[in-house]
């Protein structure tokens, strides 16, 4: 006995097997982005003033990644339009450019938007004192620090103005990229290292995911994770982020050095291209220093699992994608055109329920 | 038309002991091992989750000899176990002298629970039987998609494996409990809450792709005739099961993600701001997650969890306790209604679990209602099953023994957990010895006994041979003594107040330890109750011994029965050949009646399959 | 409704494709809104005007996503599975409604339960006041 109903409906229910599976398998899907979902409103709900990072996402970055979801999304329907005009030319240009789509959504996310996130840091402090000493540095914010850095607090921290003093000075944080640092020789001679770079990529030029946490000092098995401790850091190169921060008035002895070494312009002056203008903040500074990584707070957590989630998903659906465009998939479409087309329509729409839960993380992940 | 089913029948019987399993020259990889047949699956299914029964139950063997006798070493298998076990971190064995150390009680705590819901009872219940029986019952060809029910197998196996395994990596198993909560769960510096979450995953993967192909299944692939009314209520179990597991896993699975990231990518999801582990400095986390963030996505799932551990168990009664009784079930359509009731309301009771996390009492009033009111389809199913017995000429097999005494047991295990699901008596009873009684009277002499009158029912039907009845029955009278010595008296320390979980039993808290204390130690009674219980135990395991010799001398040496019938059932599953070949039917069975039609008056015999035409006018 | 398999070719080839463009158009301009208005807007909203306009955008394209790309519109299921979805949706609701409600309604440290006193009770202030009729302090 063979299974009845895979092609074509049954009369009772209206629809064939594949159908009733794959809405079933959405809803179960639901159910797990709904839990993790649910996960992002109990900790934002819950979160402490100043915990919860906002306007860091890179947003053109995501409306582009949105609008080729979008378009991946229309292209399947046409292949599975052609399909139905029994039109298999047709169906394949749209599911290559599908495949295409789909491609570049992940190119741009794991090539790009995610690295670029794992060179970008955030500095918070060891005390309001130390906090001050950076931002007033003469050289970067000055006197008048207090205007600038609430400016850039409220854009990321507190939308509606209303949290500025219920955080301390030392747990606002500045943000930016580690050009250099600094190690202690045995003879108390301190040692400058730039941070190599690497394909000719900029944000390769910048150091990954490094980690220091004062709680680690002195404890066996926090040392392990520990850039600062693993390389006896005592101070880094900083250079606060561009479109955040003004850049600081001159560059750091180090960083000419670093300049020098590249074969740039030797002496202190406008030539922003030849070396980096960054600050010189020392270990004990720093209270914690963080890529944004998921480990940098709840929302980068939840932003990786979320979209790193998703990103399983669109890799899946690209897999079964390729797969329908192989010799085989011509061979089962020749045998049993209906069939095929079924699979074509299941196949799209689970890839619109992996555009649907885009269309929902990217109000909630980056302009939220 | 009952005699052209069995001519088929014997045709069938004549085709298949010349070919093996009516599929021609197979290879035996493909047949046995990665075969797409939902019969071989749910054997699979049920050999895998017998043997993890059995392992659970080893656990938690050597769990009780240290609670009976703490600090003593474990009498044969304590040198073994030094020998083999995981060591700690430290590379010390923690069956230093075959003694059980704190540590290994709580890796087997954790496994045990671990392994009895999710690697034993869930896949034995809802993957065995449903695989074997329901497309058999529907009178379907198979699975709707049989090869993604072989990829659920063998994620499941995979799961099961990952499992194993990480008893033998350093530092051992998972040591937070069945639960894992977090923070505990998050920072435990040992790698087997790391495998364990790594294992659910795939558990889950392989329990949602499971849970898709059933509800597919039992909508797409009826045969003619098979209404919804017409299903027996056994599918009923396992279409409500399915959809339990459908929607409340993913939550777990999302959960386990996330502790997953908590332990690999040093996230803090579950882990508040200025969380100590060891030492006197805070973690180096970010902070800012929640616990109880964990606790609510965990009990989501494990609430629907317990009625994916009981729904089948009372699918395979109502079978059973029918075909015993010659009586149909009574108030059929009630108990889908109760049962579906049971489904939709057991997703809003999952934080009764928690009312001791300072949750408040408005909160708490919510989940009470519920929680009451999830017990009325609970009490109508009862009910019902034992109005089925009235007036009845039951015939006392193994199997129905085991569904009969089912009922006293569920009776038992229900109506403890009212008190439970009251906050003000629950502050008092919360993690004591009460719990653990409570649920296990629903699971051990519940579940367990469901499961194993189906495998006394069904067995003739998978093997064409029975299980011997004299010594089924003294597995089942000794399981039922040795049960209740185990288990009743786990109340009675439950009120005393004797906490769950403690490696020693308690002995730190007794009067003999405490002797200056007036009041809160644990008496001398209390204690000695320990000894008890694990002799219960010890004599639980030599009866379950009987029970896996005749298990494995009937496959090949039982009595055969006679014809495809031999239990005079109605369902469908008894029309097709046996053992049912690949494809099970070689033409759809068309039914014609509902599926409980025993002692109709008017009928020729005392059961009317449900593919008879001519059926007694008062039917 | 009818199935979306009883559509002739002539409806796949004409009216059909024109909905998917249109469709395609109404998803790109939503993406655009809510990019451009947050882009020119972030500073004047407040959280909640931004919060109701993302939403509400998303709402609006995850519609159009499920109505024609998933062709439910056409589905001869369109009644269940719309229901189906809808009460998954007010489920889910409900859901985080116990699950948040049973974190932000719950008692911190350093507060009064005022949970079970009713009547005049209620206005009993007590906060650091060791009142008699204050029921946290009678033991």
């Amino acid at each position: 006995m063979e299974i009845p109903y895979n092609s074509t409906a049954r009369p009772d229910t209206g629809l064939y097997n594949g159908k009733v599976g794959i809405w079933l398998f959405l809803a179960s899907e639901i159910m797990l982005f709904g839990a993790v979902f649910s996960g992002y409103v109990l900790l934002r709900v819950g979160a402490d003033p100043g915990i919860w990072s906002m306007g860091l996402m890179n947003k053109w970055v995501g409306a582009f990644n949105t609008l080729i979801l979008i378009a991946s999304s229309a292209t399947i329907v046409l292949a599975w339009v052609s399909l139905k005009l029994k039109d298999w030319a047709g169906y394949r240009k749209w599911k290559i450019a599908t495949v295409i789509f789909a491609s570049l959504f992940l190119i741009v996310k794991w090539s790009y938007e995610w690295p670029a996130k794992f060179t970008h840091y955030d500095i918070t402090f060891k005390s309001d004192e130390k906090a001050v000493e950076v931002f007033s540095d003469p050289d970067f914010l000055g006197k008048d620090y207090e205007a600038k850095l609430k400016e850039v607090w409220h854009k990321r921290f507190d939308r509606d103005e209303k949290d500025w003093d219920k955080v301390d000075l030392k747990d606002k944080p500045l943000d930016g990229h580690i050009v250099g640092y600094y190690t202690k020789n045995d003879d108390g001679t301190e040692e400058h290292h730039p941070v190599g770079e690497a394909f000719g990529l900029s944000f390769w030029s910048h150091a990954l995911a490094w980690r220091y946490d004062e709680r680690n000092e002195g404890r066996v098995t926090g040392a392990k994770r520990d850039t600062f401790l693993k390389r006896g850091i005592v101070a880094i190169d900083f250079e606060p982020a561009h479109g955040t921060w003004p850049a600081p008035r001159h560059a750091h002895a180090g960083a000419i050095r670093y300049a020098e070494l590249k074969g740039g312009s030797k002496h202190d002056g406008d030539d922003h291209s030849a070396h980096h203008h960054s600050l010189r903040i020392e270990k004990s500074q720093i209270s914690r220093l963080s890529s944004y990584e998921p480990a940098h707070s709840t929302f980068f957590a939840t932003y990786y699992t979320l979209t790193g989630l998703h990103a399983l998903h669109v890799f899946g659906g690209i897999l079964v994608m390729l797969y329908h465009l192989l010799p085989v998939s011509r061979r089962v479409y020749e045998a049993d055109p209906e069939r095929f087309t079924n699979r074509i329509e299941i196949t799209g729409l689970f890839w619109h329920f992996v555009d649907l839960v885009w269309i929902f993380l990217f109000p909630i992940l980056y302009l939220l | 038309m009952e005699t052209t089913t069995q001519t088929e029948a014997a045709r069938h019987d004549h085709h298949e002991s010349k070919e093996g399993h009516g599929h021609g020259h197979q290879h035996f990889l493909t047949k046995y091992v990665f075969s797409s047949d939902h019969k071989v699956i749910g054997i699979q299914y049920g050999v895998t989750s017998l043997v993890f029964l059995m392992i659970g139950f080893l656990l938690i063997m050597a769990m009780r000899w240290q609670i009976a006798n703490p600090g003593e070493s474990i009498p044969v298998m304590g040198a073994v176990l030094e020998n083999i076990y995981a060591h700690n971190n430290t590379g010390e064995s923690v069956f230093k002298d075959g003694v059980m150390s704190a540590d290994a009680y709580n890796q087997f705590g954790a496994m045990h629970g671990t392994i009895m819901v999710f690697l034993a009872i869930v896949p034995l219940g809802f993957a065995a039987f449903g695989n074997y029986i329901v497309p058999l019952q529907i009178g379907a060809p198979d699975m709707c998609f049989p090869r993604i029910n072989m990829a659920s197998f063998w994620a499941f196996f995979a799961g099961c494996t990952v499992m194993t395994v990480s008893f033998f990596i350093p530092g051992g198993a998972a040591q937070a409990g069945w639960t894992s909560y977090s923070p505990l769960a998050s920072v435990i510096p040992t790698d087997g809450q790391t495998y364990w979450l790594i294992g659910m995953i795939l558990l889950i993967t392989s329990s949602l792709l499971g849970a898709v192909n059933f509800i597919a299944t039992i909508i797409q692939l009826r045969s003619p005739g098979m209404t919804w009314f017409r299903m027996p209520f056994f599918v009923w179990a396992q279409f409500v099961t399915a959809f339990l597991l459908l929607l409340a896993f993913p939550p777990l699975e999302a959960a386990g993600i996330m502790q997953l990231m908590d332990r690999v990518c040093d996230t803090s999801f579950f882990l508040p701001s200025g969380v100590f582990d060891t030492g006197s400095t805070p973690m180096a986390v970010s902070g800012g997650g929640s616990p109880l963030l964990w606790q609510h996505l965990f009990w989501f799932l494990g609430h629907p969890e317990v009625y994916v551990l009981i729904l089948p168990a009372i699918g395979i009664v109502a079978e059973i306790l029918c075909n015993s009784a010659r009586r149909p079930l009574w108030g059929y359509k009630v108990m889908v209604g109760s049962v579906l009731v049971l489904g939709f309301l057991s997703f809003i009771v999952w934080a009764h679990h928690m009312y001791l996390t300072g949750m408040s009492a408005k909160v708490a009033t919510f989940f009470q209602t519920t929680t009451m009111i999830i017990s009325i389809p609970s009490v109508i199913l009862l009910t019902c099953l034992f109005m089925t017995l009235w007036k009845g000429s039951i015939r006392f097999t193994t199997a129905s023994l085991f569904a009969l005494a089912f009922l006293p047991m569920f009776g038992i295990g229900g109506l403890t957990g009212l008190p439970l699901g009251f906050s003000f008596t629950d502050l008092h009873l919360h993690d004591s010895y009460y719990v653990i009684a409570h649920f296990h009277y629903v699971v051990a002499p519940g579940s367990i006994f469901a499961l194993l009158a189906g495998i006394y029912y069904w067995f003739p039907k998978m093997t064409g041979r029975r299980m011997n009845e004299y010594w089924g029955k003294v597995h089942f009278w000794g399981s039922l003594i040795f049960m209740n010595i185990i288990f009743m008296p786990m109340f009675i320390q439950g009120f005393a107040g004797l906490s769950r979980r403690m490696s020693d039993g308690g002995a730190t808290y007794s009067l003999l330890q405490n002797p200056d204390v007036t009041s809160g130690a644990l008496s001398d009674l209390i204690i000695k109750l320990n000894e008890y219980i694990t002799t219960g135990a010890f004599g639980m395991f030599l009866i379950q011994i009987v029970f896996v010799i005749n298990f494995f001398y009937s496959i090949r040496h039982g009595e055969k029965v006679n014809g495809d019938n031999p239990a005079e059932s109605t369902t469908l599953e008894w029309q097709a050949p046996t053992p049912p070949p690949h494809g099970n039917f070689d033409t759809p069975p068309e039914v014609h009646g509902e599926p409980y039609a025993y002692s109709l008056p008017g009928a020729n015999s005392d059961f009317t399959p449900q593919t008879e035409k001519n059926r007694p006018e008062t039917a | 409704m009818p199935m979306a398999d009883n559509h002739s070719p002539e409806y796949y080839k004409g009216p059909f494709k024109r909905i998917i463009w249109i469709v395609g158009a109404i998803l790109i301009a939503g993406t655009i809104a809510s990019f451009t208005v947050d882009y020119i807007y972030a500073e004047e909203l407040t959280f909640k005007q931004a919060l109701y306009f993302g939403l509400g955008i998303a709402c609006i394209k995850a519609t159009a996503v499920i109505l024609y790309f998933m062709h439910l519109l056409w589905d001869i299921k369109f009644k269940t599975i719309s229901l189906t979805l809808a009460s998954t949706v007010l489920f889910f609701i409900g859901m985080m409604w116990l699950t948040v409600g049973s974190e932000v309604d719950s008692v911190k440290p350093g507060q009064d339960d005022t949970t079970w006193l009713h009547g005049a009770q209620k206005d009993i202030k007590f906060k650091g006041d060791k009142s008699p009729a204050d029921p946290t302090q009678t033991q």
